[in-house]
């Protein structure tokens, strides 16, 4: 148990490092451009509200990146560690498997913050530029990106973990993703069947994510203290079976 | 009286593959009892899909026996205070291509519990002692088959465990590198160190060992004692051979 | 030790499920409320599915000015047919076309159920709110219209003060009283997020009540403010005039 802590640091930190080496800048470069061009096209078409439409354009393109490298890191890290040996020479030493499993979750986390946090700067930059301040919700609004991000990372590590393929891993994520930010209407479904259709559809609600309880993005207003609590909850609940189903995989 | 290095009692490993309606068995060791003895350097042989791996998988926890029981040290194999004694060079390791040799041999001393002017004395002493110090400088997708095999040595060194599990060290090395660690070996284990090998190569066990296990087909053919194959006129490879026929 | 693992997994999941179904209740309007008028369910779907309803709403906001800023069609008249911006003379009842497509007059039948589903996205959208029940109200005489798309965002807004100061400008307009409808939407005018129409039309209330001050500051604050180059343009030409002392119509 005392092992924990600091194999987590490591991992984290090395995890990060292999990220900001591999993939930092091609995203950037991506975003950057897609900035500037919907900037181009925001000014052409949306005429007085162009401060909105940027404003939401870029916090949808910043979430969707961050969201994209995170899901195709999470479906694949173990996947790859496993297929080329590398775990081999982790689990070979005296490694808390949930320790490591934590440590990569925290690096993933940490690189999503940080490419969350350079993006939008670059963003807040570009509002500037374009005579608009800050949105008062702006940083409640990545951080709301930042707690989903930190729900369905863990569950595709998760996922990783039985699945037979990174893509069938980030299908299956993706779907929850998407079912994620249906809560409302499939709670609206639930409310108006009844028998064992009204029982399907709040067992869906239980299972599945609430992806618009931390879309504060569409709202423009704070993140409430349940989104925090529920993200640390759903967070633990894919961490810790993630964790089972490593303590007994073999390599 | 201290307890060996490695003690396999009645070990059995079976693979266990889901299929689409029923699983399919395979055993891949069965009613495997052995020991390795401390300071001692003892030799794996056989042939392709004999279990090598297999026990060297289950020394490391790696694997998970289906029966029977391993100890290391005294140890269930998947104990931090197995795991810490232990050091692991598996078949073809695999390093981050674009990390240079002391950065990948940090990260895994820290996992074994290294740190600070610790971590970075065994780092250097690990590169000092398998010849990667010439090569220190370039990054890791610059290195030859060889090279890498030395990594994979250095990172089982770091944390100067009192064993060795080598499975197939000197595959594919050249000749200068084999003698390289052929002469390594001896030095570890003229340290103290107990080191269990595989290999294809009959002569480099033949060289290094005290004693050789004989895998066929999953089962414990042969323990072979230097002093048997020495006075066998057919050497080390006809016993060898007599066994897996 | 692995059974308790998965126990504790399946309990901190499920409380996560549980705490989010007692704390979050969804602000938006049920989905037998959102009525697709144009090609664009997919666009809604991935509203939905990707949590981006503000940005959609904002395209559809942009295909709204679109469809408005677009003239409309003669009965039995080919697309292509009538372009002011050709060269040569034009006829009388051209400039009576002209003059009435530039006050926004038309029929655009697709206005309010466009200007609708936008609040059916987003409810909290409320420039597009106001723009559009200015729009029907105060150029294409539709005040009904107008009432009904800013009683559908008092539902969602219940406190939205400037869709009330809207309505109450809606019902003077009733009663053709220009002051009155301009006194009603005065306080809006301060606001960053006042659509540039409801400034327009405030400084031609202005304008015919005889308070030439107060629309000519409303005209200026739309020179230096909008980024909308016709309404600068429109702006700056009605300043000049009341410069002159000979206010536009």
């Amino acid at each position: 148990m005392r092992n924990g802590p600091r194999v987590i640091l490591h991992v984290a930190l090395a995890a990060v490092r292999e990220n900001v080496r591999n993939r930092f800048f091609t995203l950037f470069a991506v975003f950057a451009f897609a900035a500037v061009y919907a900037s181009v096209l925001a000014g052409v078409m949306a005429v007085d509200q162009e401060g909105r439409v940027l404003t939401d354009f870029g916090l949808t393109l910043i979430e969707f990146t961050v969201l994209a490298y995170a899901l195709f890191n999470a479906s694949s890290v173990l996947l790859r560690e496993a297929e080329t040996k590398t775990i081999y020479l982790v689990f070979s030493r005296p490694v808390p498997r949930w320790a490591y499993l934590a440590g990569k979750l925290a690096g993933s986390l940490a690189t999503s913050a940080v490419m969350l946090a350079l993006m939008g700067a670059l963003h807040l930059l570009l509002l500037r530029l374009r005579g608009f301040p800050p949105p008062a919700y702006y940083a409640w609004a990545l951080c709301g990106s930042l707690l989903k991000l930190s729900v369905i990372t863990s569950l595709a590590l998760f996922i990783s973990l039985f699945s037979t393929s990174a893509v069938s891993t980030l299908v299956i994520s993706g779907i929850v993703w998407t079912a994620g930010h249906f809560s409302a209407e499939t709670g609206f479904l639930a409310a108006h069947s009844s028998g064992a259709k009204a029982a399907v559809l709040k067992g869906v609600l239980l299972l599945i994510p609430n992806f618009q309880l931390f879309n504060v993005r569409d709202l423009a207003s704070a993140l409430p203290a349940a989104a925090f609590a529920a993200a640390a909850l759903w967070t633990a609940g894919a961490c810790l079976a993630a964790s089972w189903l490593l303590s007994g995989k073999e390599f | 009286m201290s307890a060996p290095a490695v003690s396999f009692s009645g070990v059995g490993k079976t693979y266990k593959r889901p299929g689409l309606l029923s699983s399919r068995y395979t055993v891949g060791v069965a009613g495997l009892s052995f020991e390795l003895r401390r300071g001692e350097v003892t030799g794996l042989l056989g042939l392709n899909g004999a279990g090598k791996t297999t026990i060297m998988k289950l020394i490391t926890g790696l694997l998970f026996p289906t029966e029977g029981k391993v100890r290391v040290f005294g140890h269930p194999p998947s104990e931090g205070a197995a795991k810490a004694k232990v050091g692991y060079l598996p078949e073809l390791p695999y390093f981050p291509p674009q990390v240079r040799p002391a950065e990948a041999l940090a990260y895994y001393g820290s996992l074994s519990g290294l740190s600070g002017s610790a971590l970075a004395a065994a780092v250097e002493s690990a590169v000092r002692r398998t010849g990667l110090e010439p090569h220190a400088a370039k990054k890791i997708s610059e290195f030859s088959k060889g090279m890498l095999q030395r990594l994979g040595l250095a990172q089982a060194l770091l944390h100067a465990p009192d064993l060795l599990v080598l499975d197939e060290p000197v595959s594919g090395l050249d000749p200068l590198a084999i003698h390289d660690i052929r002469g390594l070996l001896s030095g570890l284990n003229s340290e103290g160190r107990a080191i269990f090998l595989s290999s294809h190569s009959i002569s480099e066990v033949e060289k290094l060992c005290s004693r050789v296990l004989i895998m066929v087909r999953g089962s414990l053919a042969r323990t072979v004692e230097r002093a048997e194959w020495e006075s066998s006129p057919r050497g080390l490879e006809g016993i060898f051979v007599e066994a897996v026929r | 030790m692995r059974l308790l693992l998965a126990f504790a997994a399946l309990l901190s999941w499920t409380a996560g499920g549980l705490f989010s179904s007692v704390s979050y209740r969804s602000q938006f309007p049920p989905p037998p409320e959102i009525h697709v008028p144009a090609d664009g369910a997919s666009g809604d779907m991935l509203a939905l599915a990707f949590g981006a309803r503000r940005l959609f709403a904002d395209v559809w906001f942009i295909r709204l000015m679109q469809y408005y800023g677009t003239p409309e069609l003669e009965e039995g008249e080919q697309a292509g047919e009538y372009d002011w911006l050709v060269p040569g003379p034009k006829s009388e009842a051209e400039h009576e076309r002209h003059e009435a497509a530039m006050n926004g007059e038309g029929r655009y039948p697709e206005f309010l159920p466009r200007s609708l589903h936008i609040l059916q996205i987003d409810p909290f959208f409320t420039a597009a709110g106001l723009y559009s029940a200015t729009a029907l109200a105060f150029n294409m005489n539709r005040p009904s219209e107008a009432e009904e798309l800013l009683r559908y965002g008092l539902r969602y807004s219940p406190r939205e003060w400037k869709y009330l100061k809207v309505l109450a400008a809606v019902g003077y307009s009733r009663s053709s009283d220009p002051a009155a409808v301009a006194a009603s939407i005065a306080p809006l005018l301060k606001d960053p997020d006042c659509p540039v129409m409801l400034k327009q039309l405030a400084a031609f209330l202005n304008k015919r009540s005889g308070n030439v001050a107060a629309a000519a500051a409303i005209y200026a604050d739309i020179a230096a403010t909008s980024r909308d180059p016709s309404y600068v343009r429109n702006a700056e030409r009605e300043l000049r005039l009341l410069a002159a002392g000979r206010p536009g119509r």
